[in-house]
Formats: structure tokens, C-alpha cells, sequence
């Protein structure tokens, strides 16, 4: 399509090329300065590729911080390896050979897209791309118009042309797409005006009325969904998910045929009925308490943040003062040494100066220490509470699963005693005619029943064993990585700041020397 | 004694009335007198006996009926008052309005009104009859207070313009202020604290002490206290949303509270309705009383059947009360439950011109305690002046420290002035609306070289320009709500340079630039290194120095001083940036090889951004010339806006508009309009609908030869004048001529003067003589056209 006469061999991208093009986007007086600066892919914000017959994207994996990306006039089939260009917010590709849209997924900040004039047969793969803006897919093989519809996501497209299209000779096909883009203000790069809208609304009117219907049930249920999520999130960094309810429990029963052949009994379908609701209630303490907890634990870690940022701000306070005062001195100092004929007294000042920045370098450093010394106080604090507030957690939650166990050991004796008055009444052939068989089954032999409401038993009682060493581990794991994060961060901060002081102090020395050494040149 | 036999009013529509020259009533009238009640003293110099009581409608001369039962009913219960408290004071009842005899009247409000003048219990029935025309439950009390409140002695007080706002929100401030204790030691942070203490405690005492000084030069020992009768007005809590019972001081119109200190004690109180006597103890003044008047052991009541208080009594009981008393009317009187009958106080009215005029004359002064209060009322003043205060530095008022003058209607929209007489620098504030946004100006003269301190209503500028200094060192620009973050821009100015201008280029009258300074807030879109927190323009030294905002939790700021390559470099040689142009210092990251490029672009930008700040610093210069410039116009001619809503005042100013412009035509117009010329003449005939031609001729000809007349006469006026001056003129020359010799030169000189006065007049006249002659058969045409053309004489003329 795109194909010149004089084409040469296709190519694919590689950095020769992408070289060339970064370069020439610069002006021809500064090329020289942006060579010796050598060029950083990483910093490049556009890039022009425009007519060079490339057939195959590749090599754009550096490009971290395109925003701007011209591909046109190629002779591109696929799109691909564009999924590192995150902040691209304009991609022209118009005027190639693509035949699929795919390969945008990571795209998400693209605003302005163009395929026009390619092979496109469908509007699909561009789910993510809701900042979308301005779409141009004229020129290409669409043929239903009902795909149109695809383009309701983009709640941003403002300017749409798909001119040029089978679908377009469709009488209809203004009045359709406008009725179905409502937010639309530009169809093939013309001014929707008021009066096709009208039309547009007027013709399609209980049509979109359906449409949207669907779309507003869809948008609650996928919010619903997300709530769901969103508080299960919550349960979980409470760690007690899945706690307000009976779901442990009925987890506890779920692969437990032999209670449950044996809930059809009238006595044990009443003695799991009571014990779930105890179980439940027991569950749902713990899953209040556990939420309490959390906010407990939240309120301390902002608690210390707060102190540390307040620490941190009036530290900081102090040493801008600190150079601020040197500063203004130093000026003060160097301006006098300018203006010093004497060589001797210039030396003493010089002197003097240095002497001064290396007491800076200790009034700084200074400062830092007792800083220092502050944090690592208010860490330990911090450590101390959150290991107490995490103790108090973890004991509570042994007591509440500890009631747990203790129902679950009440149900089995009731089950065992009941299963065995049972069993008495079976071995008198006195059972129930109506029984289900496979009761009557289980009721045959004492051994197995016993057997098997023991293992029951103890599968139960690990179950609950679990959650709470689930919960127990999992608030450890909490505990250690705040601690770990806070370490980290006073550690991380000292070095910057110690390294800050010396590479300050360092330059005021350059800077003095610099001028020394001028002066020794004149 | 009729007179007094006449009705006599005690408060607006209350009423109470004296029976004949009783001895007590006598003795009522002694005892208020005696006890200084404190007339202001233009009221002491105006004439009582000359008001004039003619007008007042009859209402005001005779008592009816039931108001004769009334004052009976009053002279009872003053019997038994005086029976029963023979050591108290004689009540207020039933005092002679002003119909009736001198001396210690009341005078119905209507008096007080027309004359502006009275004593407290003038001020306070009028008071409190406009209160409870608008529903307060409000009432005159008779009682004693201090001499301050009675004599309007106000120069203890602190002018309320001074009260300093409360303090406590600086309380607030110092708790929030608290150092960390992390940060200090302990040891110190108490030693601090005592410290802090200690001085506030030495504060305290202080101030306590200075009050104590005061006090006491409050309380000069008054041998009168406690005698000196007052009346002022109460209102008590309950109706139109009154949280809480006060009392208003009928001279100032304060409000106070009714544990105030001034008030000692109270006799009676009265609106209305009754008379209520106090029966409680005032020994420690009004702090203690309880003013529920339906308390009867607290509260004696003077008509027992209106007993309660007003607010107590719901519409039914009223109602219900209403045909009881005019059907039984005899039960009543043995109930002693007579009802007050109605006011014959005419409805008070003041009219809106009174009302805005507020003060007799429409002006006040108030004395405070070493300040002086001036009000005038609005439109007064040519000026739009409508209060001054002037504070003093001692409590003889001769020590200006400072004068604040407030303006209202000024087109300028001058608001308020204050002169700082120490300081001599004069702050002016503007309303909303001014010319370029202006909203305060600070200055010692309005010359432009002069330091100038100039605020904005910021929100209304487009710049955000909040405030200007300029002196002539510097210019201080500080703006608000920037969207380039910027907040204060300082200008240096080098000496003026002298420039030798071609004759035909324009004067450059703006300063060398030596350096500008601006500073950034933080924006957060940017990250800190990136985002310039202050930039310094060193335009002598080619020099722009950049410092950064603090990266979080550094302390040191990233810097970039970047040199500018002289011009000649920049175009001979390829490289526009070399490293030696600029010293880069970022914090944080350890040294990286300078990239040229963004370098070499920034200092573009700067550049070009330099040369606009140029021109902004230009352009305000300019501004603050062009204020000046406005601002001393406006002084020189101030106008006075006038709603249109004060259609009064709205219309005058229309008339005096077009008086102004077009007198002329105005006078003409009204000529035609107003009066009709044909008028005197037309009665002479004794003008019908219809006239005969020969009537028609007659008052045309009597109507020329009139004006014909008169233009001789004016004519003959001129002339006489005319002659007359010529001929003193001879005579004083010819006495000059005589007298030359013996007259001192300053003799001579005022003769010459006069000399050349009276020559100047002469001119004056001739010309008009002249003009007169000229003129006067135009006119005489004139209106012989104009009489044709009068519909009332056009048929009978029109082919004459």
C-alpha cells in the first residue's frame, strides 16, 4: 500500500536508525552540543520514524519516557514490542500494513491513536485505552457497523474517523454512530452538529435506552465486584478474612461425607445446627475484633510516621538554617577575598574560609548524629508498641480460637454420644425404617463410625489450628516488615544525608580551589 | 391649676397622670431636681419655654375619661407607697408633659423629636417607644447611676473603634507551638517554661496592677454617687430573639449588660402598660436584681390587673381579658385592674431625612478616653467625611498620634484614611472597585519619587499583584494565588544615569535595573530539584543564579549559576555552551557529567524570560506613576455618588446636572413651561376659553409695550448705574489729583487698586449698555413672532 517505487530492502528497527531519527530531531546548531552530550535513550520524549520502510518494530524496549511515537508510512504488519512505551500518548501507525489491532494492553495513557489507512477488519484488544481520545481508523476493512458499538468504553473519544470504510455506504451510518457515541464532537474530522444528533437520538432512541440499560447493570455489577474485593482486601490486611461468616465452618464440613450422611439424623442435623451458630457467632467476635485491631495497628504506624515526619521537618529546618547562615557569610568572605590585593592575607583568608567549611562539615554532621539518635528512639518506641499491640492480637486470637476448639470438642463428644445410643439402637434392630441407607450403613459397625468421626474430628480441630497459625504468621510477617521498612528507611536516609554533607563540603572545597587556582594562573 | 389637671404623660403610650399640683407630685418633681439630673449642655442652653406646644394636637391638652381614673388610681397607690416606704424615693408617676407647667416635665416623644434635644428620661421614653413599636419587650427605668453614664462622660471609656479584638486566638497559638519535646532536653524545656511563666506572671501582675491604677483614676470619689438619678431603657429577654435581658444607655445607645457597674440602682420601671416598683435590694447596684416583673414580692405593680408582663399572656388570655373589662366595667374599677388606656401620643415619625441626618445639625462629637470621635452625616461633608477619630497621646486632647477619617459615598471609593501624625505617613483605603484594583495606599506625599506602599484586591487582578513597596532604592512586588507559583519579585534600581536626550526622543524616566529577584513556591507537580524555589537576575553582572526547593529531608538546595557568554562569542563561534558557563551544586546527586543541551536551553529561556521581567518592571513603574497620577486628580476634585435607590438625592443631583450644563435652556424652558407670559395680561381681560379679536389685540399690544418697558427701564438702570460710576470715579480722581502730595505711597497704591477696580466696573458696564441696546429690539421681535404663533392668539392674529 504504503510501498514507495524506488523501495529498498524492508527494514526492521534498530538503533543505527533510532540514532539517526533522535538526532535530527534536533535543530542543526545544537546537534553538535547534543552529541557531545551523548544521547540517552531513556530521556527521549519523541521520536519521528516516519517513511523508512520498516516492516518489524523492535528495539524500542529503552524508550521509557515516550510520549510521542510516529510510525507512519512504513509497512508495518504486526503491531508488537511497543509494551514498554507506557507513557506514549500519541501512536500514529497510520499508512502500514497492520491487519489486527493487539499490543496496546500497556498503552493506557495513549490519547491520540491513528490506523488509519491499514488492513483492519475489527475494533477489538483496546479495552484498557480509556483515556482514548482521538481514534482515526479510516481507510481499513470494516464492514459491520455494529462493531461501532465497541467504541462506547472510551468515555474520552471526542473525534472519530472511519472514513473510507465498507460499513461507511451504509445509509444509516452517520445517524448510527452519532446516536451510539453521543459524546462525540468530531465524525470524520466534521462537526457533529445539533440537528443529526437530534436525528440521531431520534431514530435509535429506544435502542440506546436498551443499550444503556445493559451497560448501567453491567457498571453495577463490576462495582459491586469491585467493592468485594475492596473489602476482602480489607479483611485481609486485618487478617481475618473470611471470618465474618460462617465459611471456616463450612470449609470445616466440606469434605466430610460421614457427617453429613449422618446430619440426617433428626438429633445431629439439630446438633450441627446449633453448633454452626455458635461457631458463627465465635468466628464473627473474632472477625470484629480483628478489624479493631487493625485500625489499633494503623492508628500507631501513622502515629509514628506523623512523629517522624515532624522530627524529620524541624531537623530540616535547622539545617537550611544552618547553610543559609553559612551562606550568606561565605559570600560575604569571598567578596572580601576578591577584593583583597594583599597575597599573603589572601592566603590567611582563604585559610580562614577553609577552616570554617570543614567546622560547617562538623556542626552538620553534628546534627545529623543527634538526629539520628532521635530516630533510632522513636524506632525503638515504635518497635516496642507495635510488638505489644501484635502480642495482645495474636493471645486474643488464641482465646477465640481456643473457644472454637472447645466447640468443636463439645460437638464430637454430643456426636460420639449420640452415634453410639444410636448404634445401641441399631444393634437392637430398633432403628428407623425411614432412614436414608447410607445412615443406616454408617450405623453397622462401631469401630468404623468411631473411626471415622475421629478423623473427622481431628480434621476439624487442624483446621482451626491453621487459621490461627494463618493469622498468627501472617501478623509476624506485618510486624516484621514494618520494622524491616522502618530500619530500611533510617538507614537509607542517614547515608543520603551524610552523603548530602560531604558532597557539599566537597564542593565548597572545589569551589575554593578553583579559585585558587585561577588565581595562580593570573 | 388646670394645667396640670390636663393630661399628663408619662411614657409613650403609658400613661400615668397627675392630679391636681398635689403636694406630692410637688415633691416628686423637688427631688428629681435635686438630684442633677444631667441635661447636655446645648440642651441647657436651649430655650424650653420657646417650644411651641399650639400645634400639638388636643390629645395632648386634656385628659378623658378614663385617663382621669387612671391618675386617681395613681394617686392611690402613690399614698400607700409613701405610706408603706416612707424612706424610699418618691415615685416617677404621673409628671407633667410638656402642655403643662416648668418645671420637670416629660415630654411626649413627639417634642423631643422635632427639637433633638432632652434629658435621659426624654431619650429614654423615646427609646424605648420606638423598641416597642418594633416588638421589643422593652421598658424605661428610673434609677441612679454613676456620673460617667449620667453625665455622657465617656472620656474613661475606650472608644469602641479601639477595643483590640479578643486575644484569644493568640492562646491557641502558643499551645500549638509547643516544641517536640524529642528535640530538647527536658531540662531546658522546663527552664523555659518557668521562665515563660514567670514573665507572664509578671505580665499579669502588671497589667493587673495598671488596671488597678486605672480603677482608681476611674473612681475619683463622686460625692454624688449613688444620688445622681438616670433613666435609661430595659429590655428584656424573650421577644425577637433577645437571648438575654440588657439594659441600653439612652445617650449612647450602648448596650449593657445588667450586671454592669455603672447602674447602681433602680427605682421603677414603666412602659405601657404599667408601672412596676422595684422591691428589691440595690445596694450593690443592679447586679443582684431578678427582672421578672411578675414576681410581686420583688415587683410591686401599679395596675394589679395587667400584672403580668406582656410576654406572659397568650393571645387568648387576651382576648379573653378584652370583653371582660367592657362588659363589666365596675368589677373592674373594685378590682382596681384598670387597663392603661391608649397613648395619645401621636404615631412617632421620623422622616428619612432625619433619619439619615441622625444628630441635630448632623453632627457629633464624642470624647473617649484620650481620643476624640467626630460623626458626620453622610453628604454633609463636601468631602464624603462622615466620622474622625483622633487618638491622643494624653487625656487633654492636644497631642494628635494619629487621626482616622472614614468617607462614605466618595466616587473615588475612598473608604478610610489614617494619618499617622509621628510618622506623617497617610494610609488610604479603598472599597472594592477602584481604578487598577487598588485597595490600600501608604504614603508621605503624593509624588511619585517619594516611598509608596501600595495594596490590591488581588483576586481582581489578572497579575495576582497583592502588594507594592517602592522606594527608591527598590521595588517589592508580593503576589497571591500565582499559577507560576511566583510570590514576591524585588527590583534593585541603580543611581538614575543622567541621559543628554536629542531634542524629540522621549524622556526615559525608568531606573537602571540592577537585579531582579523572584521567588517560587513549591510546586508540587515538579519534583524539588527540578522546581526553582528563587531565581536572581544579576543584569550589571550578566549573571542568573537559580536555587531550588529542598528535596525532602535534605538540607541543602540545588544551585545553578549560569554565566551568559558576551554576544561576540555567541555568534563567532559554533559552541554555544561551555562547561565554564555555569557551577551546578545538586544536592543528592553525586557529581554527574554536565549535560550541555538543557543547559544551553534553560539559559534561552532565562534569557528571554529576563527581557520580559524587564518590561514588567518597566510596565509597573509605570503603573504606580499612573496611580499617582489618578489619585491626585480625584483629591483635587472628589464627587460624591449617589445610589439610585435614594431617589431624593438621585433627583437633586439630576437638576443640579442639568443646572449646570444647560441654565439657559432650563431657564427658557421654564419660562415657557412653569409660567405662563400671557398670564398677567390674559386677567386683565379676565380670560375665558374664547376671546375676542379686539381682546386679542389688546393683550397683544399690552404685552409688547410691558416688555417694552421693561427693556427701557433695564436699559435706563444700566445707564443710571453707569453715570453714577463714571461719576465717582471723577470725583476720586479729581480728590487724588488734590490730595496727591500729602498720601503715602501704601495710600496710593490701595487708591490705584481701587482706581483700576472701579474702571474695570465701568467697562463693565458700558458693555452691557451697549449689549442691552442691541439686543433689546431683537427681543422686542422676538416675542412679537412668539405671540403670533400662541395658539390662544393665533386666529385672531395670524393674518394681522
Amino acid at each position: 500500500m504504503s510501498q514507495l517505487p524506488n523501495s529498498i530492502e524492508p527494514n526492521v528497527i534498530d538503533d543505527e536508525m533510532v540514532q539517526k531519527a533522535i538526532e535530527e530531531e534536533y535543530p542543526e546548531d545544537l546537534r553538535e552540543l547534543a552529541k557531545i552530550d551523548g544521547i540517552n535513550f531513556k530521556e527521549v520524549t519523541e521520536l519521528h520514524l516516519s517513511f523508512r520502510n520498516i516492516l518489524q518494530i523492535d528495539n524500542m524496549w529503552q524508550f521509557e519516557s515516550l510520549t510521542k511515537l510516529q510510525l507512519d508510512n512504513n509497512i508495518i504488519e504486526k503491531i508488537e514490542a511497543l509494551e514498554t512505551l507506557v507513557h506514549l500518548v500519541w501512536l500514529d501507525l497510520s499508512f502500514n500494513n497492520i491487519e489486527v489491532i493487539e499490543g496496546l494492553d500497556t498503552l493506557v495513557k495513549l490519547q491520540d491513536l491513528s490506523l488509519y489507512s491499514n488492513r483492519i477488519s475489527k475494533m477489538e484488544h483496546m479495552d484498557t485505552l480509556q483515556e482514548l481520545q482521538v481514534f482515526s481508523i479510516g481507510k481499513n476493512n470494516l464492514t459491520v457497523l455494529e462493531d461501532v458499538t465497541y467504541l462506547r468504553r472510551f468515555k474520552n473519544l471526542r473525534s472519530l474517523n472511519l472514513s473510507g470504510n465498507p460499513l461507511c455506504h451504509d445509509e444509516h451510518y452517520k445517524l448510527f454512530v452519532v446516536a451510539h457515541l453521543p459524546d462525540l464532537l468530531y465524525l470524520d474530522f466534521k462537526l457533529v452538529n445539533d440537528t443529526t444528533r437530534e436525528a440521531a437520538d431520534f431514530k435509535y432512541h429506544d435502542r440506546i435506552e436498551e443499550l444503556e440499560q445493559e451497560e448501567a447493570e453491567a457498571l453495577a455489577q463490576l462495582e459491586e465486584k469491585q467493592a468485594k474485593q475492596k473489602e476482602l482486601e480489607y479483611h485481609q490486611t486485618a487478617f481475618v478474612e473470611h471470618l465474618n461468616g460462617s465459611f471456616l465452618f463450612d470449609h470445616m464440613f466440606a469434605e466430610d461425607t460421614e457427617t453429613a450422611t449422618l446430619a440426617d439424623l433428626p438429633e445431629v442435623g439439630e446438633l450441627l445446627q446449633a453448633y454452626r451458630k455458635e461457631f458463627v457467632s465465635v468466628c464473627e467476635n473474632l472477625f470484629n475484633f480483628g478489624l479493631k485491631e487493625y485500625e489499633k495497628r494503623e492508628f500507631e504506624v501513622s502515629n509514628f510516621h506523623g512523629r517522624l515526619q515532624e522530627v524529620l521537618t524541624t531537623n530540616q529546618q535547622e539545617g537550611k538554617k544552618i547553610i543559609l547562615d553559612f551562606e550568606n557569610e561565605s559570600k560575604r568572605r569571598l567578596d572580601e577575598i576578591d577584593n583583597t590585593r594583599n597575597q599573603d592575607l589572601v592566603a590567611s583568608k582563604r585559610a580562614e574560609y577553609k577552616e570554617e567549611i570543614l567546622q560547617l562539615s562538623e556542626v552538620l554532621m553534628t546534627l545529623e548524629v543527634q538526629l539520628a539518635d532521635q530516630m533510632e528512639e522513636l524506632i525503638t518506641e515504635f518497635a516496642e508498641n507495635i510488638a505489644a499491640i501484635v502480642s495482645t492480637f495474636i493471645e486474643n486470637v488464641k482465646g477465640f480460637m481456643t473457644q472454637c476448639q472447645d466447640l468443636e470438642n463439645h460437638h464430637h463428644e454430643k456426636l460420639l454420644e449420640i452415634c453410639i445410643t444410636m448404634l445401641e439402637i441399631s444393634a437392637r434392630n430398633e432403628l428407623d425404617e425411614d432412614l436414608p441407607a447410607g445412615v443406616r450403613e454408617l450405623l453397622k459397625d462401631k469401630t468404623t463410625i468411631v473411626n471415622a468421626l475421629n478423623t473427622s474430628h481431628s480434621i476439624r480441630l487442624r483446621m482451626i489450628y491453621k487459621r490461627e497459625s494463618d493469622i498468627r504468621s501472617s501478623t509476624y510477617r506485618w510486624q516484621r516488615s514494618v520494622m524491616e521498612k522502618a530500619f530500611q528507611d533510617e538507614i537509607d536516609r542517614n547515608r543520603d544525608r551524610v552523603k548530602e554533607i560531604v558532597q557539599y563540603i566537597d564542593n565548597l572545597m572545589e569551589e575554593l580551589h578553583t579559585m585558587e587556582m585561577l588565581d595562580l594562573l593570573e | 391649676m388646670d394645667v396640670l389637671e390636663e393630661k399628663e404623660e408619662e411614657e409613650q403610650r403609658e400613661e400615668l397622670k397627675a392630679l391636681d399640683s398635689s403636694d406630692n407630685l410637688q415633691d416628686v418633681e423637688t427631688e428629681v431636681s435635686e438630684e442633677q439630673v444631667f441635661v447636655p449642655s446645648d440642651v441647657l442652653d436651649f430655650d424650653w419655654s420657646s417650644i411651641d406646644t399650639s400645634q400639638l394636637p388636643s390629645l395632648y391638652h386634656t385628659n378623658s375619661l378614663k385617663e382621669e381614673k387612671l391618675l386617681l388610681v395613681a394617686e392611690h397607690f402613690l399614698q400607700q407607697y409613701s405610706h408603706l416606704c416612707p424612706d424610699r424615693k418618691l415615685l416617677f408617676l404621673h409628671p407633667v408633659n410638656e402642655c403643662g407647667l416648668q418645671p420637670s416635665k416629660l415630654y411626649s416623644p413627639t417634642t423631643i423629636l422635632k427639637y433633638q434635644r432632652g434629658n435621659c428620661f426624654d431619650f429614654s421614653v423615646v427609646l424605648c417607644s420606638l423598641l416597642l413599636g418594633a416588638g421589643y419587650d422593652a421598658y424605661c427605668v428610673h434609677g441612679y447611676a454613676t456620673r460617667q453614664m449620667c453625665s455622657l462622660d465617656e472620656t474613661l471609656e475606650l472608644c469602641p473603634l479601639l477595643m483590640k479584638p479578643q486575644e484569644v486566638p493568640k492562646y491557641g497559638m502558643k499551645s500549638r507551638i509547643k516544641p517536640l519535646p524529642d528535640q530538647q532536653s527536658m531540662f531546658e524545656l522546663q527552664q523555659e517554661a518557668k521562665k515563660k511563666a514567670e514573665t507572664e506572671a509578671a505580665q499579669k501582675n502588671k497589667g493587673r496592677e495598671e488596671e488597678q491604677v486605672t480603677e482608681v483614676g476611674k473612681l475619683k470619689r463622686d460625692p454624688w454617687s449613688g444620688l445622681r438619678v438616670h433613666a435609661w431603657v430595659l429590655v428584656l429577654s424573650g421577644k425577637r430573639e433577645v437571648p438575654e435581658t440588657f439594659f441600653i444607655n439612652p445617650f449612647t445607645g450602648n448596650s449593657h449588660s445588667t450586671m454592669d457597674e455603672h447602674f447602681l440602682g433602680i427605682e421603677s420601671v414603666w412602659n405601657h402598660r404599667n408601672y412596676w416598683v422595684n422591691m428589691q435590694d440595690c445596694r450593690n447596684g443592679c447586679k443582684d436584681l431578678i427582672f421578672d416583673l411578675g414576681d410581686t414580692l420583688r415587683w410591686e405593680v401599679m395596675l394589679s390587673g395587667s400584672n403580668r408582663s406582656l410576654q406572659q399572656l397568650s393571645d387568648a388570655e387576651k382576648e379573653k381579658r378584652f370583653p371582660d373589662r367592657t362588659m363589666d366595667d365596675m368589677q373592674e374599677k373594685e378590682d382596681m385592674s384598670l387597663d392603661m388606656p391608649q397613648s395619645w401620643v401621636a404615631p412617632i415619625q421620623i422622616s428619612p431625612r432625619e433619619f439619615e441626618t441622625r444628630c441635630s445639625q448632623g453632627r457629633k462629637v464624642t470624647l473617649y478616653k484620650q481620643a476624640k470621635l467626630e460623626k458626620w452625616a453622610p453628604y454633609l461633608n463636601e468631602n464624603g467625611l462622615v466620622k474622625r477619630l483622633t487618638i491622643y497621646a494624653d487625656s487633654d486632647y492636644t497631642e494628635a498620634v494619629e487621626v482616622r477619617e472614614w468617607f462614605k459615598n466618595r466616587e473615588d471609593l475612598l473608604v478610610m484614611r489614617e494619618v499617622n501624625k509621628q510618622t506623617q505617613v497617610t494610609t488610604d483605603y479603598f472599597s472594592p472597585g477602584h481604578l487598577l484594583s487598588l485597595k490600600a495606599h501608604s504614603y508621605k506625599s503624593l509624588e511619585p519619587k517619594s516611598e509608596h506602599v501600595m495594596e490590591f484586591y488581588h483576586e481582581a487582578r489578572v497579575d495576582g499583584l497583592q502588594k507594592r513597596v517602592e522606594d527608591v532604592k527598590e521595588m517589592t512586588e508580593y503576589f497571591v494565588g500565582r499559577d507560576d507559583f511566583l510570590h514576591v519579585r524585588q527590583t534593585v534600581f541603580g543611581k538614575r544615569v543622567k541621559k543628554v536626550h536629542l531634542a524629540g526622543t522621549s524622556i526615559d524616566s525608568s531606573r537602571p535595573i540592577v537585579q531582579i529577584k523572584e521567588c517560587f513556591h513549591r510546586n508540587l507537580e515538579k519534583p524539588a530539584d527540578e522546581d526553582v524555589a528563587e531565581r536572581i537576575f544579576l543584569i550589571t553582572e550578566e549573571t542568573i543564579s537559580l536555587t531550588y526547593h529542598l528535596k525532602d529531608k535534605y538540607i541543602t538546595a540545588s544551585k545553578k549559576d549560569l554565566f551568559k557568554a558576551a554576544e561576540d562569542d555567541r555568534r563567532g563561534r559554533e559552541t554555544v555552551m561551555t562547561p565554564e558557563m555555569c557551577i551546578i551544586y545538586e544536592a543528592g546527586c553525586p557529581e554527574k557529567a554536565k549535560k550541555l543541551l538543557p543547559l544551553y536551553e534553560l539559559l534561552q529561556e532565562l534569557t528571554k524570560e529576563e527581557k520580559q521581567l524587564k518590561l514588567q518592571v518597566q510596565q509597573s513603574e509605570a503603573e504606580v506613576l499612573n496611580i499617582l497620577e489618578i489619585r491626585k486628580n480625584e483629591e483635587n476634585d472628589i464627587k460624591l455618588s449617589v445610589s439610585m435607590y435614594n431617589t431624593a438625592r438621585s433627583e437633586m443631583r439630576a437638576h443640579q446636572y442639568e443646572a449646570t450644563n444647560t441654565i439657559e435652556d432650563e431657564f427658557l424652558g421654564q419660562k415657557e413651561q412653569g409660567q405662563d407670559y400671557l398670564a398677567p395680561f390674559l386677567i386683565q381681560i379676565g380670560y375665558r376659553e374664547k376671546m375676542t379679536k379686539g381682546q386679542a389685540l389688546r393683550v397683544r399690544d399690552n404685552c409688547l409695550t410691558d416688555l417694552k418697558h421693561r427693556l427701557i427701564n433695564k436699559v435706563n438702570i444700566i445707564q443710571a448705574r453707569f453715570e453714577k460710576a463714571v461719576e465717582e470715579l471723577q470725583k476720586k480722581e479729581q480728590w487724588f489729583q488734590e490730595k496727591r502730595d500729602q498720601l503715602s505711597t501704601e495710600e496710593e497704591g490701595d487708591f490705584l487698586t481701587r482706581y483700576s477696580e472701579a474702571m474695570f466696573h465701568i467697562h463693565i458696564l458700558a458693555l452691557r449698555l451697549n449689549r442691552e441696546k442691541q439686543v433689546a429690539p431683537q427681543k422686542y421681535l422676538a416675542l412679537e413672532e412668539k405671540l403670533r404663533k400662541d395658539p390662544r392668539l393665533a386666529e385672531h392674529l395670524g393674518h394681522a
